[in-house]
C-alpha cells in the first residue's frame, strides 16, 4: 500500500480535487448537476418545479420584450426621456460630461481594482443596448459615434493606469492622488461644463440628465454634512450632541416626500432661489442624517485603543481625528455608504411626486400622455426600471471591485 | 496619561484660563450655541407665521377620499382632521400588510439564497438584484399601470362563483358582517365571544404546558403546539356557533360600473402594497442571509449530527440564533415600509401624506400641516419600535 504509487510511475496521484478536475468535462457536470440540482427526491421536484416557473418567466419577458410590446415609445422620445428640456444645440456638453465621467471609470478602476471577464461582458452587453437605443432608426448617428468614443475613453484611461506599477511609492502617490482629486472635482467640472458659459439654466436640467445630476450632489453635499454631524452627535459636549441628535432623529422622522414638500412650500420663504436648488439642498439635508449614522456606527466600531494610540504619540484631538480616526471610520462605513448612495439615486425619482420637476420617471409619463402612446404604459415603465437597475447595478460593482482592492471587511 | 515622560500634569490653576478643559468646552458650545441660534432664529423670521395655528383642522373637510374600509365618511359634514385620520387608517391598514408579506417573502427569499439547490438559488439572487436595485417608485407605478391595463374592464368582469370579481377596479370578495342576531347586538356578541376566546387561550396555554411537561418526563414527542392550536381552534369555532353565529357573509355584487358591499381590494391599494412588498422583501432577504451566514458552520453540522431534518435545523438552530443579528436590521427596514408608504401619493391612494396634501392645497398651513405629518409618521414608527424591540427583547433574553 505504501508504495502504491511506485507500481504505477506514469500515473502521478493527484489530490482528490485535482483529481476530479482531469475527468472529462461531462462527467463533472453530471456530478455538478447531482450534487447541486437532484440531490434527494425533494430536491428534484424543487429543481423541476423552479425550472417551469423560469421557463415560464423567460417566456413571458421575451414574448413581451419582443412580440408584445411597441418600444416606439422609447425611441421616438429618446430626447425628451434622457435630456428633456435642456436646450438641443447645447448637446456637445451632456456627450462631453459623459465622455469625461466614463474616463473617469477606466481611470480609478486602472488604479484600484481591474476589469473582470464579468465586467467586459457587462460593457459590452450595456454598449450593445445603448447603441441599440441611440442608432435606432438612424436619426442620433452622432450620439452613437460620440457614446463609442466613451466606451473607448473609459478602456483608455484604464489601459494607462492598469499598466503602472501597484507598489506603494512616489510613482503610485502621485497616481492616486491625481485620480481621486479628479473624482473630488469631477461633480464640479460636470456642472460647469452642463450649466456654465451659455450652457443650460438649472431649470432646464430634465430628464435622465436631472437624475444624474441630483444624486451625485445629495451624495456628495451629504457626505459633507454628515462628517460634522456625526462628530457632533458622538461629541461629549451635551449642546452639541443633542442638537446633532435631534437632526438627525428628525430628519430620519419623516418620509423624503415629505421633506420635498418642505422644499416646495416652506423653504421657498426661507432660502428662496430655484426650486430644483431647494430639492438639491433637501437632497443633501435628507442624505446626511442617514450617513451620518453610519459614520457614526464605524466610529463605534473602531477599537477605542486607535485614539489612545494616538493620543499616546503625542497627536492632538484634531490630528488624531483627522489621521487616524477618520480615515478608518470611513473605510469601514463605506459599504453602508454604497448603499445609501444607491438608495439615493433611486430616490431621485420622488421628485417627480410633488414637484414640478420632471426627471426620467417624470418625462416618461410625459412620453405616455401623447395619444399615440397611451397603450404605451407598461413599456415606459419597464424601460425607466431597466435604466436605474443598470446604473445602480454599476455602482454596486465598482464600490464590490474597489471595497475588494482596498481590503475593507478584512482585518 | 503623561506616565511616560515621568512628569505629573501640572495642578488646574497654572494652567492657562484659555487653555483648561472645562473653559474650552464651555466656549465651544457658546459659539456654537450662538451660532445655532441665529440660524434658527433667520428661519424663524422668514417664515409667515402670522397664520399660525391648528384651527383650520376643524373646518368643513369639502373634499372626499377613497379607499375607505370599515369608515363610512363623505367630506361634507366631516372636519379636515377626521379626513386626516381616514387617511391615517389607509396608511397604516397598508403598512401592517406590507410588513406581514414582506416579512414572509424576506424570509423564504433569504433562505432560499442558501440553498442547495443551485437553482433556487440562483432565482432567489435573481428575485433581490431586481427588486432591490429599481426604485420603489417605478415598481409600485408599474405595478398599479398593469393592474389597469392587463385586467380586464369591468364590464368583462372575471366572476367567480357570483361572489369573487377581478376587475381593473380591484378585487372584489365576500366579507363578514355583524348582523342582527345574538341578543340583537353585535356588541354584546363580540364581548362575550373575545370573553370566550381569552378563556379559550387560557386553558390552550395550560394544556400547551402540560404535554411539555409530560415530553420532558417521558421523552416521547407529545406535540404541545399543535395540541394548544387545536384546542384553541376548537373552542373558537364551537363558542362562535353556540353563541348563535350572527355574522354573516356581505357578498359583493356589481351595480353598474361599480362594486358594491363585500371587501373590494382597489388596484391602487394593491399596487401600494405589492410594491412596497417587492421591494422590502428584497432588502429582508438580504438580511436574512446575513444573519444566517454570520453564524459558526458549527451550528449547522451540529444539527446535522444530532439528525435534525432540513426544517428542523433551520426552525430550531439556525433561525433563532440568527434572529439576534436580523431583529434590529429588520426593524429598521419596517420603519422604511412605513415612511415609503408616502409613495401612496403616485397612485392616488388616499393615505395620510395624500390627505394631508389636499388639505394643504384647500387650506394653506403649509408648515403645520408638515407638523402633522412629520409627528404621526414619527409616532407610527415608534409604535413599530416598540413592538420590534420587545421582540427583541425576547429573543435576545436567553444568552448564548
Amino acid at each position: 500500500m505504501v508504495d502504491m504509487p511506485a507500481q504505477n510511475p506514469q500515473r502521478i496521484v493527484l489530490p482528490p480535487h485535482r483529481e476530479r478536475a482531469r475527468r472529462p468535462r461531462i462527467v463533472r457536470f453530471r456530478e455538478w448537476a447531482r450534487r447541486n440540482l437532484f440531490n434527494s427526491r425533494a430536491g428534484t421536484l424543487l429543481t423541476i418545479i423552479t425550472a417551469a416557473i423560469l421557463a415560464l418567466l423567460i417566456y413571458g419577458v421575451v414574448y413581451f420584450v419582443f412580440v408584445d410590446a411597441n418600444w416606439r415609445v422609447i425611441t421616438e422620445n429618446r430626447w425628451l426621456l434622457f435630456a428633456g428640456g435642456y436646450p438641443m444645440d447645447q448637446e456637445w456638453r451632456l456627450w462631453f460630461s459623459v465622455m469625461f465621467v466614463f474616463l473617469l471609470i477606466g481611470l480609478t478602476y486602472g488604479t484600484w481594482a481591474s476589469l473582470g471577464r464579468r465586467d467586459h461582458l457587462f460593457i459590452v452587453l450595456a454598449s450593445g443596448f445603448a447603441v441599440l437605443l441611440l442608432a435606432h432608426g438612424g436619426a442620433a448617428i452622432w450620439s452613437t459615434i460620440w457614446y463609442l468614443i466613451a466606451v473607448g475613453l473609459l478602456y483608455a484611461g484604464y489601459a494607462i493606469t492598469i499598466r503602472m506599477p501597484r507598489e506603494a511609492g512616489p510613482g503610485r502617490t502621485v497616481q492616486q492622488r491625481s485620480v481621486a482629486g479628479l473624482l473630488i472635482a469631477a461633480l464640479p467640472i460636470v456642472l460647469i461644463v452642463l450649466l456654465a458659459f451659455g450652457g443650460a439654466r438649472p431649470r432646464e436640467l430634465e430628464g435622465f440628465v436631472l437624475n444624474l445630476v441630483l444624486a451625485p450632489v445629495g451624495i456628495a453635499g451629504g457626505l459633507i454634512l454628515a462628517i460634522p454631524l456625526a462628530l457632533g452627535r458622538a461629541s461629549r459636549m451635551r449642546a452639541i450632541s443633542w442638537t446633532c441628535t435631534t437632526y438627525i432623529e428628525v430628519v430620519r422622522g419623516a418620509p423624503l416626500l415629505g421633506w420635498l414638500f418642505v422644499a416646495l412650500f416652506i423653504l421657498d420663504d426661507v432660502i428662496g432661489g430655484e426650486l430644483i436648488v431647494r430639492a438639491m439642498v433637501v437632497l443633501a439635508v435628507f442624505t446626511a442624517a442617514y450617513m451620518a449614522e453610519y459614520i457614526r456606527g464605524a466610529l463605534q466600531a473602531l477599537p477605542h485603543g486607535q485614539s489612545e494610540a494616538a493620543h499616546a504619540v503625542g497627536l492632538n484631538q484634531f490630528q488624531s481625528m483627522q489621521l487616524i480616526v477618520m480615515p478608518q471610520a470611513l473605510r469601514i462605513s463605506i459599504p453602508p455608504m454604497v448603499g445609501q448612495a444607491i438608495s439615493i439615486w433611486k430616490d431621485t425619482t420622488l421628485v417627480t411626486v410633488i414637484l414640478p420637476l420632471r426627471e426620467l420617471k417624470g418625462n416618461a409619463d410625459s412620453a405616455i400622455a401623447q395619444f399615440e402612446f397611451t397603450p404605451d404604459r407598461i413599456e415606459a415603465y419597464v424601460f425607466v426600471a431597466v435604466i436605474f437597475w443598470v446604473v445602480a447595478f454599476i455602482m454596486s460593482r465598482i464600490s464590490q471591485r474597489v471595497e475588494g482592492s482596498l481590503g475593507i471587511g478584512e482585518r | 496619561m503623561a506616565v511616560a515622560t515621568g512628569s505629573a500634569p501640572p495642578p488646574p490653576s497654572e494652567v492657562p484660563l484659555l487653555y483648561r478643559r472645562g473653559v474650552r468646552r464651555l466656549l465651544t458650545q457658546g459659539i456654537y450655541v450662538a451660532i445655532t441660534a441665529v440660524v434658527i432664529g433667520y428661519v424663524y423670521t422668514s417664515l409667515d407665521l402670522r397664520e399660525f395655528g391648528f384651527g383650520f383642522l376643524n373646518e368643513p373637510a369639502a373634499f372626499k377620499v377613497g379607499n375607505q374600509w370599515l369608515v363610512d365618511v363623505d367630506g361634507v359634514t366631516n372636519s379636515r382632521i377626521t379626513m386626516y385620520l381616514v387617511g391615517v387608517w389607509s396608511s397604516l391598514r397598508a403598512v401592517l400588510v406590507a410588513i406581514a408579506l414582506s416579512t414572509v417573502i424576506g424570509v423564504l427569499v433569504g433562505v432560499a439564497r442558501l440553498s442547495s439547490n443551485w437553482l433556487v438559488a440562483q432565482m432567489a439572487m435573481l428575485y433581490v438584484e431586481i427588486f432591490r436595485n429599481t426604485p420603489l417608485l417605478v415598481q409600485v407605478v408599474l405595478v398599479y399601470t398593469i393592474l389597469l391595463i392587463g385586467a380586464p374592464l369591468i364590464e368583462n368582469v372575471v366572476n367567480v362563483g357570483d361572489f369573487f370579481f377581478i376587475s381593473n377596479r380591484g378585487m372584489a370578495m365576500p366579507w363578514p358582517v355583524p348582523d342582527e342576531g345574538f341578543w340583537n347586538a353585535p356588541i354584546w356578541f363580540v364581548g362575550v365571544w373575545v370573553a370566550a376566546l381569552i378563556a379559550m387561550a387560557v386553558v390552550a396555554g395550560r394544556v400547551r404546558a402540560q404535554r411539555q411537561e409530560r415530553e420532558r418526563e417521558t421523552g416521547q414527542p407529545q406535540y404541545g403546539n399543535r395540541w394548544a392550536l387545536g384546542v384553541f381552534a376548537l373552542g373558537a369555532v364551537v363558542s362562535f356557533f353556540a353563541l348563535g353565529a350572527p355574522v354573516s357573509m356581505d357578498e359583493p355584487m356589481i351595480v353598474g360600473t361599480h362594486y358594491i358591499e363585500g371587501m373590494v381590494m382597489e388596484p391602487e391599494f394593491t399596487a401600494l402594497v405589492a410594491g412596497l412588498t417587492l421591494y422590502t422583501s428584497a432588502f429582508i432577504a438580504e438580511i436574512v442571509r446575513g444573519g444566517i451566514q454570520a453564524l459558526p458552520r458549527g451550528q449547522t453540522e451540529a444539527a446535522n449530527a444530532v439528525g435534525l431534518s432540513g426544517y428542523q435545523r433551520l426552525t430550531l438552530v439556525i433561525l433563532p440564533q440568527a434572529l439576534r443579528q436580523i431583529i434590529p436590521s429588520v426593524t429598521n427596514q419596517y420603519l422604511n415600509i412605513n415612511k415609503n408608504s408616502s409613495l401612496a401619493y403616485a397612485v392616488l391612494y388616499d393615505d395620510l401624506f395624500r390627505v394631508a396634501n389636499i388639505v394643504q392645497n384647500k387650506a394653506g398651513h403649509a408648515l403645520e400641516m408638515f407638523f402633522v405629518i412629520i409627528v404621526t409618521y414619527m409616532l407610527i414608527s415608534f409604535a413599530i419600535s416598540v413592538v420590534m424591540n420587545f421582540f427583541n427583547a425576547r429573543v435576545t433574553a436567553q444568552r448564548i
